[in-house]
């Protein structure tokens, strides 16, 4: 890579701070990193191209942060890479392809197994294309909706007395009643 | 739908020799007997210091009390003796079905979870999926993990580390995850969804409660039971109580391995094929289930009004009224589950139960219900309101110890019209007392005598000796609990009666136990009653103050009683002792090894900590692998018409829920609403958004607590 490109005002690089660079530096990483790309090199590596794509687009959106540049190149390069692994269009109105890249490198164990394919341009290794092809998530096998309808139960002579709890001011009445029939247990056992 | 036909006929190697009708009616004959006859003595001593309407109140308490009690009773002398002598009329006794071949028989086995800890049922589930693996049959079975949990942070952790468990047994596929857009009707309304979204796919399903475990083998004994008795409905085991470390834990488990054998044999003498469901470790034939068992909402309002809390019972007796048989499978081994590990959790439980249980007092009189079912109900019922009886017949006693004393009469004693007993006042009172004691603490004597019969059972105690020192040690400590469990179950019936919630405050439960603060909080009421009740006694009658004595103490040593009894250091102390032994403790089966051994291992790392809270929306929306996990479940919902109208309905896709997102981004989580965070995380495309634009966003420009979320992901 060569930096001295970019590198027009001392401190600056393509138009930005070192500073805001770093920023969007970092942020690169980390999103690499939550996609558990543990090695450093490759880690190192796949940072340095976003930002290098980043550093391209930069001086012809001035007024756009270096981070926003950076992420969007990430984004696009991750989704156009699962649309050639995963042989889709990139349409992607709801991120569905990204959605399912990400499971796919899940469910294939791209972190475990498959590092150092990441991002890589094809020909990919025939045992990881499928398995990132033939990965699927589902809550369950395909619902087989059926009705479960209460029968009708007739309760007898308890429904009848449940109706009492409709009767307004229940609870005070209830309490009421036991006070005074406390009062009267009490005085026919006191005399 | 009639008992299934055309199914294969096994060879009936055993059939009932009494009819179960006349199996109900000697066996609550005995208790009505035993009943009758110690409370015609119980009124002849009433009679001899003149009669008042208050020691009418008292009969009549007695009377129930001692019903319930001899019934109890009851079960365990008939459980003793059958089996002495064996017993032929049970489930696995009735046709040859170890050999039978079930190929082709699908079956589901679900556990409903609600806002659980995750990592720990996961692991139970892990360690029947492996169970059944090694029985060589798991193609037969799918799993699924039936989620209502409302805590964001449950649901997020629930979707990581089932995909985890999926991923690392290669069940993808095998053991599916669901969480409900709703939570109507709590567990009942958690199966019956499962049953409308896949239910028609398998011919049974086995329900798992979040502390269930199951060995492998049994599973497969319970679908072939059910194989060769197209009649049986429902198949219920017994679990025994294992993994306890308190000793609390311990002493309940003891309790449970030592006595259940003989009780159950009694209640499956007279129950027979008439029996009950209680919630989990029960295999179910789908068919009638989804045909007959919908629950009823009830008329009125709550409590007795409304869902139908306590499930099982009731739909059991549903099963039974249309003519489908259920079994108590009580000598299936392999069926196991974990229980509260110290007095107050335990009382939480009770009061969930005590709600359920009360609420079938709507249910038990209801048209068409089988005898038997209403029995079942009825003993549930009393279950929970025998506690307030009692507590009135001590204050039925009191109160009438009270009026003499205020009298300043001496009692005069009378002849009885029962001369022929020959006994003084005295004498006649310890009579009663022999009596009840015998009652009480018969049943325990008869499971010690049935251990002493089988040496290698004893031995898988720690021996007799172990095993006769735990049973009188887990006798004095439970009559001290039992006055706590009168006080709980007594504020619980009043409450749930007069419409009051309970107030437990914060779970306050450290490694080794709960702590005294926590103890003191739920146990001072306890203190102060005993210390006045007590006294007051003491002042009343002194003699009677000594009888009062084991009750008062109990209360009054309440605190203490807790915080020790739920102390792991001090369960390790009994079992180096080698008390409260159990036969899971000494010879533990695989599946229970395997799980301990796992669950320590999840300790010691950490990984087993449930999510910090507030963790499970950032993971979900900064996590890029979990993002997609959740966004994909919630995109497969739409697919299904029945949840796509409940997602509409919450407002999962209006225009707000992606303002709410912006409000999230900007101010963090607190600037929502709960029902908003979760109507967020219900919607996929703002989430998916969300991810991006957390990514994509100067962190400058999130809020701080998205900046610290993200630092979590940077390399160290």
């Amino acid at each position: 890579m060569d930096l001295t490109q970019f590198a027009h005002p001392p401190g600056q690089l393509a138009g930005r701070t070192l500073e805001e660079w770093n920023s969007a530096y970092a942020k690169v990483e980390s999103y690499f990193h939550a996609l558990r790309i543990q090695n450093k090199v490759l880690l190192g590596q796949l940072v340095i191209h976003v930002i290098e794509r980043a550093m391209h687009r930069a001086p012809k959106e001035p007024q756009r942060s270096a981070t926003e540049i950076a992420a969007e190149e990430m984004d696009k390069l991750v989704t156009t890479w699962f649309a050639e692994v995963l042989q889709e269009q990139p349409t992607n109105v709801d991120q569905q392809l990204s959605t399912r890249g990400r499971l796919s490198l899940l469910l294939a164990d791209m972190p475990g197994k498959w590092q150092d394919q990441f991002l890589r341009p094809g020909p990919w290794p025939e045992e990881f294309v499928t398995a990132m092809r033939e990965t699927y998530l589902r809550a369950g096998p395909d619902f087989q909706l059926s009705k479960m309808v209460p029968r009708p139960l007739d309760l007898g002579p308890i429904a009848t007395l449940d109706s009492f709890s409709r009767l307004p001011y229940f609870k005070m009445f209830s309490v009421w009643i036991l006070f005074w029939i406390a009062l009267i247990v009490i005085f026919i056992l006191t005399h | 739908m009639s008992p299934a036909a055309n199914q294969p006929n096994p060879t009936i190697i055993s059939q009932p020799r009494v009819r179960r009708g006349h199996r109900v009616f000697f066996f609550y004959s005995s208790a009505l007997l035993l009943t009758g006859f110690v409370s015609w003595l119980f009124a002849d001593l009433m009679w001899r210091t003149d009669w008042s309407i208050s020691k009418t109140i008292l009969l009549a308490l007695f009377t129930i009390l001692f019903l319930l009690c001899s019934i109890g009773c009851m079960n365990a002398i008939f459980g003793f003796f059958i089996r002495l002598i064996g017993d032929n009329s049970r489930l696995t006794q009735l046709n040859d079905y170890r050999s039978h071949d079930i190929k082709g028989i699908s079956t589901a086995i679900v556990f409903p979870i609600y806002n659980e800890d995750v990592a720990r049922v996961y692991e139970r589930l892990r360690a029947a999926y492996r169970s059944l693996q090694k029985a060589g049959e798991i193609e037969h079975f799918d799993f699924y993990i039936l989620s209502d949990s409302t805590n964001p942070d449950k649901w997020v952790e629930e979707e990581k580390r089932w995909l985890d468990l999926a991923r690392d047994l290669d069940a993808i596929g095998k053991i599916n995850y669901r969480r409900r857009v709703n939570n109507e009707a709590k567990k009942s309304g958690n199966i019956h969804d499962f049953l409308t979204n896949w239910g028609r796919r398998y011919r049974y399903f086995i329900v798992f409660d979040a502390d269930s475990i199951m060995r492998g083998a049994t599973i497969l004994d319970m679908v072939r039971l059910m194989e060769v008795n197209p009649e049986v409905g429902l198949i219920q085991t017994v679990p025994a109580l294992v993994n306890a470390e308190s000793l609390f834990g311990r002493i309940q488990q003891f309790a449970n391995r030592l006595y259940a054998p003989i009780f159950i044999s009694g209640l499956n003498y007279w129950s027979q094929n008439f029996g009950n469901y209680w919630g989990h470790n029960a295999i179910i034939r789908t068919e009638p289930f989804i045909q007959f068992c919908d629950l009823p909402h009830l008329p009125g309002r709550k409590p007795f009004g409304g869902q139908i809390l306590s499930h099982d019972f009731v739909e059991a007796a549903l099963m039974l009224k249309e003519n489908w048989q259920i079994w108590f499978a009580y000598d299936l081994e392999g069926s196991y589950e974990e229980a509260p590990q110290d007095m107050i959790e335990n009382a939480q439980r009770d009061r969930r139960w005590c709600q359920g249980n009360m609420q079938h007092a709507m249910v038990v009189f209801a048209k068409g219900l089988r005898g038997v079912s209403r029995i079942h109900l009825l003993m549930g019922i009393f279950g929970y309101l025998s506690s307030p009886l009692w507590l009135l017949f001590l204050l039925t006693f009191n109160f009438i110890l009270w009026s003499r004393e205020l009298s300043g009469l001496s009692d005069i004693t009378v002849h009885a019209f029962t001369p022929f007993l020959k006994v003084d006042g005295m004498q006649h009172a310890f009579l009663i007392f022999g009596i009840c004691m015998t009652v009480i603490f018969l049943p325990k004597v008869l499971a010690l005598i049935d251990l002493a019969r089988d040496k290698q059972r004893a031995l898988a105690f720690g021996g007799m000796r172990h095993a006769i020192t735990s049973a009188i040690v887990e006798t004095t400590f439970s009559s001290l609990q039992a006055p706590l469990q009168m006080l709980w179950h007594s504020k619980f019936v009043t409450t749930i009666l007069f419409g009051i919630g309970v107030n437990w405050g914060t779970q306050n439960r450290g490694s080794d136990g709960i702590s005294w603060a926590h103890a003191v909080r739920n146990h001072w009421a306890h203190t102060a009653i005993g210390l006045v009740w007590g006294y007051a006694v003491w002042r009343l009658d002194q003699p009677t103050f000594w009888w009062f004595a084991p009750v008062c103490a109990g209360m009054v040593i309440s605190i203490p009683m807790s915080v020790f009894t739920s102390r792991a250091t001090w369960g390790e102390r009994a079992r180096t002792s080698g008390l409260f032994m159990t036969p899971e403790e000494i010879l533990p089966p695989p599946e229970i090894k395997r799980l301990r051994e796992r669950m320590k291992a999840l300790d010691e790392s950490g990984s087993g900590e449930p999510f910090a809270s507030g963790s499970g929306l950032a993971i979900a929306v900064i996590d890029p692998y979990v993002n997609a996990i959740h966004v994909s479940l919630q995109r497969e919902k739409w697919l299904n018409p029945q949840y796509a109208e409940m997602l509409a309905q919450i407002g999962v896709a209006r225009p707000e829920v992606r303002e709410y997102g912006e409000k999230l981004l900007a101010e963090g989580p607190d600037a929502l609403k709960p029902a908003e965070r979760m109507l967020v995380l219900a919607d996929s495309r703002v989430m998916s958004w969300l991810h991006h634009q957390v990514w994509q966003r100067p962190n400058e420009t999130l809020a701080p607590w998205w900046q610290k979320a993200i630092r979590k992901y940077a390399r160290n």
